[in-house]
């Protein structure tokens, strides 16, 4: 068989290395299965092929040809062109247009100026028909369909290239909403579209697709290739191993520590994010893991408990000196003792543009009394710079512009600012994504720091060893609802991992 | 020493358009006959203060990440209550005075709710307000100019020995004022931050609505101030007052360096783009440009401002 795609030796870096040496082929007229955990690096890996990162300019090293030519396609239009259709996971649909207009956006029939609006009409409902559309009209606007409709409607844009135009397939978790009938519909159309000669990447954290429809899989594992061979030889468990890998180490699975006195109580605490009631308690002097895959719920929770999300349910209570508060908004948890990091550091985070010194100082301002209190410029300089020196930032000093920092250092003053605010309830959401491996290790030291000085900790990271380093207890969270409590000392890799895929495994049968 | 650097290029933004309006008035001072004399600074310095209240309040709500298109109609309402509540309720002057101002600031509590509480589009409820706004005013003063007499208009004569209005000292107080609360209190860097960055402002535990609905008041107050500005420097309720001040207001904010994004900005900033666009508007009067060419060269400026604001901030 001839490759349809081969990549040899693809090598990128962020802010720290995604993608290490990675050689994977797409042979014609085979369906390449890919799977890894949250953060392997398989989203900047169909990024490159599908043209949404420049393959020349964004990759550090390696080659890719697609039918033995040199790749070189630098956006996603000469992908397009060059025959390479793409199913996101994130669906890239437009809300307001037409289903028909949505499938047929890369390349809208037209005659001279205008839409030719009988034909896209019908060569939309020819594809609708095909992956099961029934009950959608064409003209439907798309913000009236369901979930799996739209993942439907993201199918059925990336099947309308031409098969003769038509090399490379890609479907990054293309059923991760649809119900068993309609997946086993699309693995039918995407196997005989294999006969006829195209080839496939389908990339997937459902592991029983993966091994039912592929003819090869490969795993993905911090970046590199950890395993590449035929499905019919392996099972879920072999994927699993290879994907947390055999060779680790357990660091940290020490004796458990004794934890202080409690310090923040959930009872059944629900929300529109977050819909499956919780409790959870979180001691001073403990630090608590939250895992799960991407979309299983654990940012949703960490802003439910902090009193971001809408229509709560439930009581968050945190304890001190025998007092108990009940927190109902992000204000009164502040003002207790609690602080969210969030997740996406840009949008959540830093407030751009701004200084290093309005933003280390921002969250502690609550302390200095009522909104018309003054600031003192030469005590916010003297304490920022305490922050600085403290979180060994590196800046120029508390008038640098932030966003001239490193994500590392910029996380590092997140951390400065609610060390301003004296939190001691600590939400983390994927603390040490995308810093580098100094910063990393700094901020892990400071949260051992932070919780031998009585703090409760709740950490979110899709980085298992990072949670294994670091925690007392682990929570798993599988499709919105926690799964599984380990504690310090019970538990591997495979059985976190196991745990994370237990809800998805179950949900079509 | 980087510090000391970094400390001038702080103060450089206001120190830039400082010398932009330094140019522009040697400039005048060149081709205009007069325009240096006593006669014209007494004119420009008149009409000024309702333009600076008012774009005092403007600047404030664009840093906090909003915008209020009311404020020219706010200005003829409170001029029309202040006009009203003299002449024929025959308030004392204060009180009408007070009348006036409050009701700047039940409008823009108005604003500030529906706004923030409520979580309207604020340039759409303000847009509703300006329409009206300008209605109301109509209707308080009968759709007539209300003549109010010599009392008010001492606040905007030049006080015998200082040169200048009360009006303007009025102001100028309010400029310093509005600065200090900027840069100097949790107030001001909470309307930064939510500018900045609303949801990283919500996970720092900021509430945002009361701040986003305090700015719109305050600047419904400053216009209701800007109204009875106006009404002083008439000598009447002019129902037709002000029509576009909003217009100007945003240009003397953006000029003085203020983010249309929210997030940045500056009251003295603000105040020297008020400077700039009365000292443009006086010395083409002078030189017997045309209207119509008046604000041709008066939008070029905005935009040359802008366009230079861009290439300061990407050195």
């Amino acid at each position: 068989m001839t490759n349809c795609i081969a990549i040899r030796g693809l090598g990128k870096s962020f802010a720290a290395p995604v993608l290490k040496d990675v050689c994977l082929d797409v042979s014609r007229g085979s369906i390449h299965g890919l799977v890894g955990e949250n953060g392997a690096g398989k989203t900047t890996l169909i990024n490159i092929v599908s043209g949404l990162l420049d393959a020349d300019a964004d990759a550090d090293a390696g080659q890719i040809e697609l039918d033995g030519k040199p790749f070189g396609v630098k956006t996603r239009r000469e992908a397009l062109n060059a025959g390479i259709a793409l199913a996101s996971q994130e669906l890239s649909l437009i809300e307001p247009l037409s289903v028909a207009e949505n499938i047929l956006l890369a390349e809208l029939p037209r005659n001279a100026l205008t839409v030719d609006r009988p034909e896209v009409r019908q060569r939309a409902q020819g594809l609708m028909d095909l992956v099961g559309l029934d009950e959608v009209a064409p003209e439907s606007p798309l913000e009236n369909l369901t979930l799996a409709e739209k993942q439907l409607v993201e199918l059925a844009k990336a099947l309308s290239m031409p098969e003769a135009n038509c090399r490379l397939l890609i479907l990054d978790e293309p059923t991760s909403a649809l119900t068993s009938p309609q997946a086993d519909r699309l693995h039918e159309i995407i196997k005989k579209r294999a006969r006829d000669g195209l080839g496939v990447l389908y990339v997937s954290h459902r592991l029983d697709d993966i091994l039912a429809v592929c003819d090869t899989v490969s795993v993905l594992r911090d970046g590199s290739i950890a395993l590449t061979a035929p499905c019919g030889s392996l099972g879920s468990d072999d994927l699993i191993r290879a994907m947390s890998g055999e060779d680790l180490i357990v660091h940290g699975n020490d004796s458990p520590r004794q934890a202080g006195e409690l310090r923040l109580k959930l009872e059944n605490v629900s929300s529109a994010d977050f819909p499956e009631p919780l409790s959870l308690e979180c001691h001073r002097g403990e630090i608590i893991g939250i895992a799960g895959l991407a979309g299983a719920g654990r940012s949703e929770l960490l802003h439910t408990i902090f009193g971001l999300a809408t229509e709560r349910e439930g009581q968050v209570t945190l304890m001190e000196d025998g007092m108990e508060i009940s927190i109902d908004s992000a204000g009164a948890a502040v003002k207790n003792g609690m602080a969210l990091i969030a997740e996406d550091r840009k949008s959540q985070g830093i407030f751009p543009g701004k200084p290093v010194s309005l933003n280390s100082t921002i969250a502690g301002l609550g302390k200095l009394g009522g909104a018309l209190a003054a600031i003192i410029p030469r005590r916010e300089q003297r304490v920022s710079e305490e922050l600085i020196a403290r979180l060994k930032v590196k800046c120029e000093g508390p008038l640098q512009i932030i966003d001239r920092l490193s994500g590392g250092n910029q996380q590092k003053l997140l951390f400065a600012r609610w060390l301003e605010a004296e939190s001691d309830v600590c939400l983390l959401d994927e603390p040490t994504r995308g810093v580098d491996v100094g910063s990393k290790l700094a901020i892990h030291e400071h949260l051992r720091e932070l919780r031998d000085k009585g703090a409760a900790i709740l950490v979110v990271s899709s980085e298992l060893e990072e949670l294994m380093a670091l925690c007392d207890r682990i929570l798993v969270l599988s499709n919105g609802k926690a799964v599984a409590d380990f504690g310090r000392g019970q538990w591997n890799k495979e059985s976190l991992l196991a745990a994370a895929f237990s809800e998805l495994k179950g949900e079509r049968a | 020493m980087n510090r000391v650097l970094q400390k001038l290029s702080l103060a450089f933004e206001e120190l830039f358009i400082f010398l932009a309006l330094l140019f522009l008035v040697a400039f005048f001072a060149v081709t205009a006959d007069n325009f240096l004399s006593t006669g014209t600074m007494a004119a420009i310095l008149t009409q000024l203060p309702a333009l600076t209240v008012v774009t005092i309040g403007m600047t404030l709500v664009l840093i906090s990440g909003g915008i209020d298109l009311s404020v020219g109609s706010v200005v003829a309402v409170s001029a029309a209550v202040v006009g009203v509540a003299f002449t024929v309720y025959e308030l004392p002057l204060a009180l009408a005075a007070a009348l006036g101002i409050l009701a700047g600031g039940c409008a823009g509590l108005v604003n500030g709710l529906l706004g923030s509480y409520l979580r309207l589009p604020i340039f759409i409820v303000t847009l509703g307000m300006l329409e009206a706004g300008r209605g109301m005013a109509y209707m308080i003063t009968g759709s007539q100019t209300m003549y109010i007499g010599p009392d008010i208009q001492a606040l905007s004569l030049p006080i015998s020995g200082l040169g200048v209005s009360p009006s303007f000292l009025i102001a100028l107080s309010m400029v310093i004022l509005a600065q200090m609360v900027l840069t100097r209190t949790v107030f001001g860097r909470y309307l930064i931050a939510i500018g900045a960055n609303e949801q990283a402002a919500k996970i720092s535990g900021i509430r945002t609505e009361p701040y986003l609905a305090a700015v719109l008041v305050i600047s419904g107050l400053l216009a209701g101030l800007g109204g009875l500005m106006n009404a002083a420097y008439l000598g009447a309720s002019d129902p037709n007052a002000a029509i576009g001040l909003e217009l100007s207001a945003i240009a003397a904010a953006v000029i003085g360096g203020t983010s249309l994004m929210g997030g940045r900005g500056s009251i003295i900033g603000a105040f020297i783009g008020v400077l700039i666009i009365s000292v443009l508007q006086t010395g083409l009067a002078q030189l017997g440009v045309s209207e119509p060419f008046k604000r041709l060269i008066t939008g070029l400026v905005i935009i040359l401002a802008v366009l230079l604001d861009r290439w300061r901030s990407r050195q």
